[in-house]
C-alpha cells in the first residue's frame, strides 16, 4: 500500500495534484472539531464583514463566521459522499459477483434491472421523494435512497472484471478444489475486483455530492445541517450576489470544486494504473 | 516430411532485395517507475535474394515476429530500433523504413512491401465490410476506374477460392480460413516486390493450411515476388522455402538452404529441432531439451544457448560466437561447429 | 434480418421494463409519507383564496386517486396506473384549473429542444476533439484541452450554470440570464421571436454542453488510445492507408461504438442536468416547471413530470438502441 501511495505520488502527476486538493479540502473539514461556534448558531458574529484578518472568508448575512460554518459544511458534505459510496459499494459488489460469476439467466435478469437503474433520471424521483416527506427527510435517509440508486453503473464494471476472472484458470482449479461459489466469489475473486471498487468510490463520491449540493441548492434537503448546498441556499436565500456577498458563494464553491476535481483526479489515476494497457503510452510519451 | 523438401526455385545467384544487418530490436517499458528492457532480437544479419521464399523459424517468444515488425517499420512504443540497419533494394539510402520520409515509406507500402500479419484475424476493420479494406489498402496503387478495380479484386479473390460475396460481408461473418484467404488476397493484390508473412497459416487446420501454402507459392511464382516467411513449425518450412533462418533468443543461430539445413544441420539447437521432428516408420523416443528458454529482459552472457547446450565449452559462456560460413551458402554461429571454419 | 428483429424485441422489453420500474418507484416513493398527502395539498391550495366547493372535491378525487388512497390495494395500484397510461394527471392545483397535462405539454418542447441540442452538440463535438485528441497526443492544443476538460468534467451542473450565471450576468453582462425568450414578444415564429429564444438558449445549453463535453472529450480519448493498439489499425496503418482515413474510418469509427451505449447510459444523467441548469437560467421547460410545482405543492404537476421524465429518458434511450446496429454490425449475430 505504502509502496504504491509512493509510486502514484512519484510517477501520476494527476494523482499529486488530486491529493494536494483534497488534503486542503480534509484539512479544513478537520479543522470544524475546533470551531469556536456551534454549526446551527446565527448571529455569534456581526453579519456581512467581507474577508478580513479577523474573518478570514467573512462572515454571513445570518451572522455566522464563513470559515467555520464551511468547514462544518465540507465535513458533512465529504461525509455525506462517503456513506453513499460505502452503502453503494455493497450493493455493487453484491450484484457484480454474483451477475458476474454465476452467469445464465440471472446474469441477464441482474443485469436488466441494472441497466433500468442507470437509465432512470434520479433527481425528479428525489424530488418527488422529498415532496412527499417534506421536512422529515433527515441527512441520513436521503444517503439511504442514493445509494439505492447509486450502484449500477460500477455494478456492469465489477461484473466484467469477474467475467474475465472466472474464464481464467485458476477458478477452475478453486472449483475442482471443492469451495463454494461464495467461497471462491470472497476469496479468489475480491482481491482482483477492489482497485476497481476503489477508484469507483471515488467517482460515486463525486456523483452523489454533486446531486446533495443539487437538491441542497434548491431547499430540497434537510436545510438545517450545514453542507455545501445548504450554505449557498441561505446565500441565495440572503441574494448574497447580488446584495455583493460575494464571499458567502465564492468560498464554498471554490471548496466543493476542489473536492470534485481532487476526487476525479484521484479516480483517474487509480485507473490508469490498474490498466495495462496505459503503460505503453508513459513510455511513448518520455521517448 | 524429410523427403518432401522442395528444391530451391530461384536462382542461387540472384541479386538479393533486402539486406539485414546487425539489427537490434528491444521493447523498453516503465510503468510507475518499474522499469523493464526486453533485448527481443539483438544483432540479426541476413539478405533475402529476389524471388525466393526465405523462412524463418524459431520457437515461441524467440523474436521472430519482433524481427520482421523492425525490418517491416511496424514500430511504435515499447518496441525501439536500439542499433543496426535494414535496407530494402526499393527504397535505397536510409536503412530502414522508420529512417525514410513517411511520403516515401507510404509509397512503397503495399506497392512494393506488403504484410501477412500473426494473428490475421483481426486484421479487417470489424465495422466495415470486406470490400472497404481492399479499396483502402489496394485502390490507390492500382487506379484506374472503381469497375475496372472490382473486377480485379474478383479475379483475384477467385485465384484464392474466395466468393465475390465476401466484399459485401462483414468480417465477422467470415470463418477464420475465409478471413485468412481474404487477408491472403489483400496483401497479394498490388503483385508486392516482397512480403512479409508472419504464421500465415498457423490457426488453420491441416487441410486449408495445405491449400493457403499451394496459393502462396503460386502466387508467389506468378509474381517473382520475393517472401520471408516466418513459422515454428518446421514441417511448414520444408514444404514452402527456398532458404531458412533458425533463431533462437533474439539471434540468428544458422542459416541455409532449407534442403541443406533439414539434410546437413549444424548448430546443436537446430540438430535439436530436426531431430525432434516426427518421422514415419521411427519410434525411438526422442531426447527432450533439458532447460527453458532463456529470459530475454535478462539473457544469458556469451551463446545464448550455452545453458542448455550438450557441447558447451567455457568460451560459450564468456564470448559470442559469430555467424560464420561453415560451408558455402551455409552459416552457423557456433564455436563447436566453426573452429575449423572459414571467417 | 431476423437477429435485427430479435435484437429490437430485447431493446423493447428493456424499454418497458425501465418505465414498470421507474413508475413502481414513483409509486412506492409517493406511499412512502406518513402523513395524509391529499388533506395537506389541499389545505395548502384553499388557504390562499376562495376556491368552489365543486373544484375542491374535483380535486380531492383525482389527488386520492394519484395517491391511491381509494380502494383496496390492488385497485389502488390500478388505478394509480390507468392514471399514469392515460396520462391524466388532473387539474393543476398552483394553476388551477388548468390540467397538469397542458403545463407539461407547453414545457416539454423547450426541455426538448434544449437537450437534444446541447446533448448533440456536446457528443459530436466532444468526441470529435477526444479523437483527435487520442491519435494526436502531442498536440500542445489539444493536451491543454484535456486539461480543461479534466476540471470541467466533474464539477456539477449547478455550480457550472451558476458560474455562468455570474460571468455573464453581473461581471459581463451580455447575455440574457433568465426566461426562454423575450418577455415582449408573442410566441409565434417571427424571426425576433426566434431570435430570442436562441439568445436565451445560449447560457443554459453552454453549461450543458460544457460539462458533457468534458466527459465525451475525456471518453474518447482513452478509447482512441485502445483502439490504436488494434491489430486492424496497425495494418492498415502497414499498408500505407491515409492518415486521415485511418483517424475516421477505423480508430473513430470504432472508438464511437461504446460512445453511442455511453450516450445511451447517460441520458438519465443529463436529464437531472438539465432540471437543474432551466431552474438556474428560469428556462420555462420541465426543470422550472418540476421545481416550482414542489414550491407551491403541486402534487399532480410533480409527479406527471416525474413520470413524463422517466418515459421521456426512456424513449430516447431507445431511440439510441435502434440506431446503434446501424454503426456495430456485430449485434444482429451476437
Ligand atoms: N509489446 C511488448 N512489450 C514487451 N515485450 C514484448 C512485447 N511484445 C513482445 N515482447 C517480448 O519480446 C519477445 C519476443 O516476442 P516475439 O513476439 O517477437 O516472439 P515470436 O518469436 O514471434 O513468438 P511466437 O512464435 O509466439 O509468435 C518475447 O519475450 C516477448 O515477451
Ligand atoms: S557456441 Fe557453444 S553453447 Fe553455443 S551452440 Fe555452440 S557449442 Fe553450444
Ligand atoms: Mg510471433
Amino acid at each position: 500500500m505504502a509502496i504504491l501511495l509512493r509510486d502514484l505520488l512519484r510517477h501520476s502527476p494527476e494523482f499529486r495534484i488530486g491529493a494536494v486538493l483534497l488534503a486542503f479540502v480534509l484539512l479544513l473539514s478537520v479543522l470544524a472539531s475546533f470551531s469556536p461556534y456551534p454549526p446551527e448558531s446565527v448571529y455569534v458574529v456581526p453579519p456581512d464583514v467581507p474577508p478580513s484578518l479577523t474573518y478570514w472568508f467573512g462572515t454571513t448575512s445570518r451572522g455566522q463566521d464563513v470559515f467555520w460554518q464551511l468547514s462544518f459544511a465540507i465535513r458533512n458534505t465529504l461525509l455525506f459522499g462517503c456513506t453513499v459510496a460505502l452503502i453503494s459499494r455493497l450493493f455493487a459488489l453484491v450484484i457484480g459477483l454474483i451477475s458476474g460469476y454465476k452467469g445464465g439467466w440471472i446474469d441477464r435478469a441482474l443485469m436488466s434491472v441494472n441497466d433500468t437503474f442507470i437509465v432512470i433520471p434520479l433527481l425528479p424521483i428525489l424530488v418527488l421523494f422529498y415532496f412527499v416527506m417534506r421536512d422529515r427527510i433527515s441527512w441520513l435517509m436521503l444517503a439511504l435512497i442514493m445509494a439505492c440508486f447509486g450502484w449500477a453503473y460500477d455494478a456492469r464494471l465489477i461484473r466484467s472484471v469477474v467475467m474475465s476472472l472466472k474464464a481464467r484458470e485458476f477458478t477452475q482449479t478453486s472449483l475442482f478444489s471443492g469451495m463454494s461459489t461464495r467461497q471462491i466469489l470472497t476469496e479468489e475473486h475480491l482481491p482482483y475486483v477492489m482497485p476497481i471498487v476503489f477508484s469507483t468510490t471515488m467517482n460515486n463520491m463525486v456523483w452523489s455530492i454533486g446531486l446533495e449540493v443539487t437538491l441542497a441548492v434548491l431547499g430540497f434537503t434537510d436545510i438545517n445541517t450545514p453542507t455545501i448546498g445548504g450554505m449557498i441556499y441561505w446565500a441565495n436565500q440572503h441574494t448574497a450576489m447580488v446584495a455583493g456577498i460575494w464571499w458567502w458563494i465564492a468560498f464554498p464553491t471554490i471548496t466543493v470544486v476542489m473536492a470534485f476535481i481532487g476526487l476525479f483526479l484521484l479516480a483517474l489515476s487509480a485507473n490508469a494504473y490498474i490498466d495495462p494497457r496505459s503503460r505503453l503510452w508513459s513510455v511513448g510519451e518520455a521517448s | 516430411m524429410r523427403a518432401n523438401v522442395q528444391q530451391p526455385h530461384a536462382p542461387q545467384d540472384a541479386q538479393p532485395i533486402l539486406w539485414v544487418r546487425d539489427l537490434q530490436a528491444h521493447y523498453r517499458t516503465s510503468h510507475f517507475g518499474v522499469r523493464r528492457g526486453v533485448k527481443a532480437v539483438d544483432g540479426v544479419s541476413f539478405a533475402v535474394r529476389r524471388g525466393e521464399i526465405y523462412g524463418l523459424a524459431g520457437e515461441s517468444s524467440s523474436g521472430k515476429t519482433t524481427l520482421i515488425k523492425s525490418i517491416a517499420g511496424a514500430i511504435r512504443p515499447p518496441l525501439e530500433i536500439v542499433g543496426g540497419s535494414v535496407e530494402f533494394a526499393f527504397l535505397p539510402g536510409y536503412g530502414g523504413l522508420h529512417r525514410a520520409p513517411p511520403v516515401d515509406v507510404a509509397r512503397i507500402r503495399w506497392r512494393h512491401l506488403s504484410y501477412i500479419m500473426q494473428g490475421s484475424m483481426n486484421v479487417l476493420n470489424p465495422v466495415r465490410r470486406v470490400e472497404s479494406a481492399f479499396v483502402d489498402f489496394a485502390y490507390p496503387h492500382i487506379g484506374g476506374s472503381r469497375k475496372q478495380f472490382e473486377q480485379q479484386v474478383v479475379a483475384h479473390l477467385a485465384r484464392v477460392r474466395l466468393d465475390p460475396s465476401v466484399l459485401a460481408a462483414f468480417p465477422h461473418e467470415l470463418s477464420g480460413g475465409m478471413r485468412q484467404r481474404a487477408t491472403l488476397a489483400l496483401a497479394t493484390i498490388c503483385r508486392p516486390d516482397f512480403i512479409i508473412a508472419d504464421e500465415p497459416t498457423t490457426a488453420l487446420d491441416v487441410v486449408v493450411q495445405k491449400e493457403v501454402l499451394g496459393m502462396i507459392r503460386s502466387i508467389q511464382r506468378e509474381t517473382g515476388s520475393s517472401v520471408l516467411f516466418v513459422t515454428h513449425d518446421m514441417g511448414v518450412h520444408a514444404h514452402i522455402t527456398d532458404r531458412l533462418a533458425i533463431m533462437y533468443a533474439g539471434r540468428l543461430v544458422e542459416e541455409a538452404a532449407t534442403a541443406e539445413i533439414f539434410r546437413n544441420p549444424l548448430h546443436p539447437y537446430t540438430r535439436h529441432l530436426i531431430s525432434s521432428l516426427p518421422r514415419i516408420g521411427d519410434d525411438t523416443p526422442r531426447e527432450g531439451l533439458g532447460g527453458s528458454p532463456p529470459n530475454l529482459a535478462d539473457p544469458p552472457p556469451g551463446c545464448r544457448f550455452h545453458p542448455r547446450c550438450p557441447l558447451a565449452t567455457e568460451i560459450c559462456k564468456r564470448e559470442v560466437p559469430a555467424m560464420l560460413e561453415a560451408d558455402t551458402g551455409h552459416r552457423v554461429a557456433c564455436f563447436a561447429v566453426n573452429q575449423g571454419a572459414r571467417a | 434480418m431476423s437477429g435485427y428483429l430479435a435484437y429490437v424485441g430485447r431493446r423493447l422489453g428493456q424499454f418497458l421494463l425501465v418505465v414498470f420500474i421507474g413508475v413502481n418507484i414513483a409509486y412506492v416513493v409517493t406511499h412512502a409519507s406518513p402523513i395524509d398527502p391529499v388533506e395537506q395539498s389541499i389545505s395548502a391550495v384553499t388557504s390562499f383564496g376562495n376556491t368552489s366547493p365543486g373544484a375542491i372535491e374535483q380535486m380531492r378525487n383525482s389527488l386520492r386517486e394519484l395517491y391511491g388512497l381509494s380502494g383496496t390495494p390492488v385497485e389502488q395500484y390500478l388505478l394509480f396506473w390507468k392514471r399514469i397510461l392515460r396520462a391524466d394527471f388532473g387539474p393543476s392545483m398552483s394553476a388551477f384549473p388548468t390540467p397538469v397535462g397542458t403545463l407539461i405539454g407547453r414545457a416539454l418542447p423547450w426541455t426538448a429542444g434544449l437537450l437534444a441540442v446541447s446533448t448533440i452538440v456536446a457528443w459530436g463535438l466532444g468526441n470529435l476533439l477526444g479523437g483527435l485528441a487520442g491519435y494526436y497526443r502531442q498536440s500542445r492544443g489539444l493536451k491543454l484541452m484535456g486539461v480543461i476538460a479534466m476540471g470541467l468534467h466533474p464539477i456539477p451542473y449547478y455550480i457550472l450554470a451558476m458560474l455562468l450565471l455570474i460571468v455573464f450576468g453581473f461581471l459581463w453582462p451580455v447575455l440574457p440570464i433568465s426566461g426562454g425568450s423575450a418577455m415582449n414578444l408573442p410566441q409565434t415564429w417571427t424571426p425576433e421571436f426566434v431570435l430570442s429564444v436562441l439568445q436565451h438558449a445560449i447560457l443554459p445549453a453552454l453549461s450543458l454542453i460544457l460539462i458533457g463535453m468534458g466527459s465525451w472529450f475525456l471518453g474518447m480519448r482513452s478509447l482512441v488510445s485502445n483502439v490504436l493498439a488494434e491489430d486492424f489499425v496497425v495494418y492498415a496503418e502497414l499498408a500505407g492507408v491515409r492518415s486521415w482515413r485511418i483517424l475516421t474510418s477505423y480508430v473513430m469509427r470504432n472508438a464511437l461504438v461504446p460512445q453511442v451505449t455511453g450516450l445511451a447510459m447517460s441520458l438519465g444523467g443529463i436529464f437531472n442536468g438539465a432540471v437543474i441548469t432551466e431552474k438556474v437560467f428560469g428556462y420555462p421547460g420541465l426543470g422550472s416547471l418540476l421545481v416550482d410545482a414542489v414550491y407551491a405543492g403541486d402534487y399532480g404537476l410533480v409527479l406527471g413530470v416525474t413520470t413524463i421524465s422517466i418515459l421521456g429518458v426512456s424513449i430516447g434511450v431507445l431511440a439510441i438502441d435502434l440506431l446503434y446496429p446501424l454503426l456495430d454490425p456485430r449485434v444482429k449475430v451476437s
